[in-house]
């Protein structure tokens, strides 16, 4: 366990937690003040924040040990900042008045299809591994 | 004309033989006694008579897969200026690793038949 969970990967972690927050603070105060362009900006700059969070310590992951997990440690660690900012937000009475709870436990929903079809490719690329490492990238 | 596609051919041969060489030549200079990296890559490119070259971070890299799986331990020692160095060795299994690795695929070019063609 102490393999998987990596410095990269609890920096990478705390980003998403803080973009999370960022992106959190601009969509709901986007819909308070109903504007769309807003909304919309808050989405994309956030996905192609959390895009270049995942590139730069992905990488910086892959060069230094590079644990065969096709990004399933990532996603996961995605799944649960996204989804626990998400949740704490509506618990703590941040959100937005024209914005609903469901919506974050809908999301989380069907990412989870996403995240359980990647745990189960993640299981398949196990078995050609040695200790967390692939196969036939052990020896140069 | 022949002669640059001789060279060529034999340019493009060795890219190949030397990419899985690597591993071998880490554990060799292991298998001399334990090293830092310095003294590794220095050991890689002094025997194989600089056919071989590499670069520290791809030493590291390698080395830390090794120290991963097993294969490769390291202990703390004083350099002779600034921070400890690691001195990498090969661990039980490394040498069990190496040992098998040179016995299927290495000593098979000492026997007579293929030492003969060798010289031929």
């Amino acid at each position: 366990m102490k393999t998987l969970i990596t410095p990269n990967l609890i920096k990478f972690t705390l980003a998403t937690l803080v973009l999370t927050v960022m992106f959190r603070i601009g969509l709901s105060t986007s819909i308070t003040n109903q504007i769309l362009v807003a909304i919309i900006m808050s989405a994309v700059v956030y996905a192609i924040l959390m895009w270049l969070n995942g590139y730069y310590f992905g990488k910086k992951e892959h060069e230094y040990l590079p644990i065969y997990d096709i990004g399933f440690r990532f996603h996961l660690a995605t799944f649960f900042g996204h989804n626990i900012i998400s949740i704490f937000w509506f618990l703590f009475g941040f959100e937005s008045k024209y914005e609903n709870i469901k919506t974050v436990y809908l999301t989380a929903l069907i990412w989870s299809v996403f995240l359980i079809t990647h745990l189960i490719l993640y299981l398949f690329a196990r078995k050609t591994s040695i200790k967390n490492l692939n196969k036939d990238d052990l020896f140069e | 004309m022949t002669k640059d596609i001789l060279l060529d051919l034999l340019s493009s041969w060795e890219e190949t033989y030397k990419k899985g060489q690597l591993t071998l030549w880490i554990f060799l200079a292991l298998k001399d006694g334990q090293k830092y990296v310095d003294e590794i890559k220095e050991f890689i490119e002094t025997k194989s008579q600089n056919t071989i070259s590499c670069e520290e971070q791809s030493l590291y890299r390698n080395l830390r897969k090794y120290e991963h799986i097993d294969v490769v331990s390291f202990e703390n020692k004083k350099g002779n200026k600034g921070p400890d160095r690691k001195y990498y060795f090969l661990t039980k299994m490394g040498n069990e690793l190496l040992e098998i690795f040179i016995e299927r695929n290495i000593k098979l070019f000492f026997s007579n038949e293929i030492n003969n063609l060798l010289k031929k």
